[in-house]
């Protein structure tokens, strides 16, 4: 008897179970999520839909202001519906890739490096850059690198803005070791006793966007390049050998294992859990801080890269480039929408709490007053990011441009690995130098075989 | 100690496993200042918490309702397609073809091993032709192409351990071939089709590769890629919502693999010995 009932019960779950879907089936056919898919504008697919693929901003406030009134205001004036689609910015290049070979997609997708390796399926931005510069002057030298090909001549993107990438350091345990950040021979020194104190350095030497940039920037302190003004290897030399001895010195005295496995977001964590003592970021440490922590954000300051035996050479922390598709539907209307966007520049430049620098420093008038009027104390302190901006800057590849070859090495992080690797012991700073110089120069030869450089 | 020895081995791997859901009931109530202070022994809570803000974010800031809803509704009907392929396919290959069907079945589930990562470029063009992109049909399009190869192998196996003489009885009763399937086999095949359900529902509900490519409109999107692009933003995590938005669907998950536990087993362990 227990067990007719028991297969009753049973029998009656799955009967409500099929009800249930065919109800949540049909339910959802109603609805917008429908497994029919999203309902179209039937007027405005006449007149244009624009479609933008591009990350997640990490201010909500900039994503819901660029959806919700940006876009929607130009829209309207332009008779077009502009369409804007987010995904995390590790998982972009996939979603790239995806659309470069179905090609088909979103009509502009943008990242935050510039992808020159798609220069073939993308057009020539160069009418957009024309149209911006006849009214807000010169491109920023550091975008017009990383978006120019000068072997091709065409622009295979249009960054609108970029983002310094700032020393983010705690004032009270810089100040409690007696020193400061200004120069990597200070940052080595203070290393050992920062880690000491419980704050060591976290700067990382992992396959991800920060650790690229980081080393790519300390390679140049010393003077250690990865290609020349005329795009030819120079990796094994005397500067990228006393940049590895100096970063597996550092790794020795100052930083931990968890460099190694470092991800974007280590050194946020890291700094907002208060344990690290310096960092190399935008400012979304201190922006999440602010919301969450003030009295820790307010022991945060900005610096400018350390100087090294070559200088003080930083990098952009992201370039942000759009990519306008060679098979989107409405290319005019990207154009004007790129354009337009850029030559107004100043509301994203706010909305995004002063992390897009504009790829035209005349697109926002007086930047440093902005900057400078922030809330944030020590008071001014977002004011360093101009001067990062105009004189420490410079892009991936310097001192030659952005290229195919460039982007290839950038995106299967070649240097962190060889830094990484000589930090572990693995491999002597000079055999690394010699290993990774070849193994970037056949990627510079396919590049070269295929006339992109 | 024979009645101790099972849980001596048994309590271990289940504290090991349990406890990722642990933690993440932990850090979902946690706010900022509590889970960021490395002071702070992370299995307490402490400064304000626990707070519901993180449930109650997931709601009314994102379209995680909408992201459940896609994703019942994906996994609902690719279970559906699923059953209705691979139950006759399971039998057919199980009493049908022998030898031959042996052989079959290894080859099907073959193809279940051809990881997505490869296969999402040229899948990718397919969607784009059938002009499918941002369109949950997309998944429910793409997914049976893992669902199906394993429901098939796992239902092949479960359908050799049913005597032939229960349907010789019945075809010498006078029912069809249908009909014995449908009064003979399928009721005793439950087990099996009930792992195959929730398997594939599992299996629906986890994958990442293919509704990232495939889809980007926000209101389109299913759980896995939903809350990693809301709570992701650049480098900033929002761990405590990441947190909560894993742990809600897994929780009914969790309860019906419970409910259905034994038959579970006895699906995946029916064609162990054939």
């Amino acid at each position: 008897m227990t067990q007719v009932t028991d297969e009753v019960t049973r029998r009656e779950l799955l009967r409500r179970a099929g009800l249930g879907a065919i109800v949540l089936v049909y339910g959802g056919m109603g609805a917008k999520t429908a497994v029919a898919g999203a309902p179209k504008f039937a007027h405005k697919q006449l007149k244009g839909t624009l479609r933008i693929l591009q990350w997640s901003h990490f201010v909500p406030a900039f994503d819901k202001w660029f959806d919700n009134t940006y876009t929607k205001v130009w829209g309207r004036k332009n008779d077009t519906e502009v369409i804007v689609d987010h995904i995390s910015q590790a998982e972009l290049p996939a979603r790239v890739a995806a659309e470069a070979a179905a090609r088909k997609g979103h009509d502009m997708v943008a990242t935050l490096a510039p992808l020159p390796q798609y220069e073939d399926l993308a057009i020539d931005h160069k009418e957009i850059v024309q149209e911006v510069t006849k009214k807000r002057g010169k491109m920023a030298n550091v975008v017009h690198r990383s978006i120019y090909n000068p072997k091709t001549k065409r622009y295979f993107g249009f960054a609108d803005n970029y983002a310094p990438d700032p020393l983010n350091y705690r004032i009270d345990e810089w100040r409690a070791v007696g020193l400061k950040p200004t120069t990597w021979d200070n940052v080595l020194k203070a290393a050992p006793r920062l880690r000491a104190r419980g704050h060591p350095i976290g700067l990382g030497m992992s396959n991800e966007i920060d650790s690229n940039m980081f080393l790519m920037s300390l390679m140049m302190c010393f003077g250690g390049f990865i290609q020349s003004r005329e795009h030819r290897v120079i990796l094994n030399s005397k500067g990228t050998r006393e940049a590895l001895r100096f970063a597996r010195e550092l790794f020795r005295r100052g930083m931990t294992n968890e460099i190694f496995a470092w991800t974007a977001s280590s050194n946020n964590n890291g700094m907002i859990a208060g344990r690290l003592s310096l960092a190399l970021n935008a400012v979304s440490i201190t922006r999440s801080l602010e919301l969450s922590n003030t009295e820790l954000a307010d022991k945060i300051a900005f610096a400018p890269m350390p100087k090294g035996p070559h200088g003080r050479m930083g990098l952009e922390h992201v370039m942000h480039t759009y990519m306008v598709w060679k098979f989107a539907s409405n290319k005019k209307a990207a154009r004007k929408f790129l354009a337009d966007l850029e030559i107004t520049y100043r509301g994203a430049f706010l909305n995004s709490k002063l992390y897009n620098f504009p790829a035209w420093p005349n697109a926002v008038k007086n930047i440093r007053r902005p900057l400078m009027a922030d809330d944030a104390k020590p008071r001014g302190k977002y004011g360093i990011l101009d001067t990062i901006s105009r004189k420490y800057t410079y892009n991936v590849g310097y001192p030659g441009t952005a290229n195919a070859a460039m982007g290839e090495v950038f995106d299967t992080y070649l240097i962190p690995e060889m830094f990484a690797r000589v930090a572990q012991g693995r491999v002597t700073p000079d055999a690394a130098a010699r290993e990774y110089h070849r193994r970037i120069g056949r990627i510079y030869a396919k590049w070269r075989k295929r006339g992109k450089i | 100690m024979r009645k101790v020895a099972p849980y001596l081995v048994t309590g271990p791997f289940a504290i090991v496993l349990a406890f990722p859901f642990y933690w993440m009931l932990w850090t979902a109530f946690k706010t900022d200042q509590d889970l960021y202070n490395v002071e702070n022994v992370p299995y307490t809570w402490t400064h304000g918490s626990p707070t519901f803000h993180n449930i109650s974010f997931l709601f009314s800031d994102t379209q995680y309702r909408t992201w459940l809803q896609n994703t019942v509704i994906v996994g609902i009907v690719v279970v559906a397609i699923t059953l209705a392929i691979a139950l006759p396919a399971g039998y057919a290959l199980a009493r049908l073809s022998g030898q031959v069907g042996q052989s079959l079945g290894v080859g099907i589930f073959l193809t279940y091993l051809v990881p997505p990562t490869l296969l999402f470029l040229p899948l990718s063009r397919v969607i784009a032709e059938l002009g499918l992109q941002d369109r949950l049909l997309a998944l429910v399009l793409v997914y049976p192409s893992f669902t199906i190869p394993f429901s098939t192998w796992l239902l092949m196996g479960f359908f050799k351990t049913i005597p032939r003489e229960l349907e010789d009885a019945a075809l010498v009763d006078g029912a069809s071939r249908l009909r014995t399937l449908r009064s003979v086999v399928f009721p005793v095949s439950l087990p099996g089709i009930l792992t195959v359900v929730i398997f594939s529902f599992s299996l629906v509900m986890n994958e990442f590769v293919y509704a990232l490519t495939f889809i980007t409109t926000s209101s389109q999107k299913t759980i896995s890629t939903g809350i990693y692009t809301e709570l992701i933003r650049g480098d900033v995590f929002f761990w405590q919502g990441l947190m909560a938005a894993t742990l809600l669907p897994s929780i009914p998950l969790a309860l019906l693999y419970n409910v259905f536990l034994d038959r579970f087993i006895a699906g995946f362990t029916g064609g162990a010995f054939r």
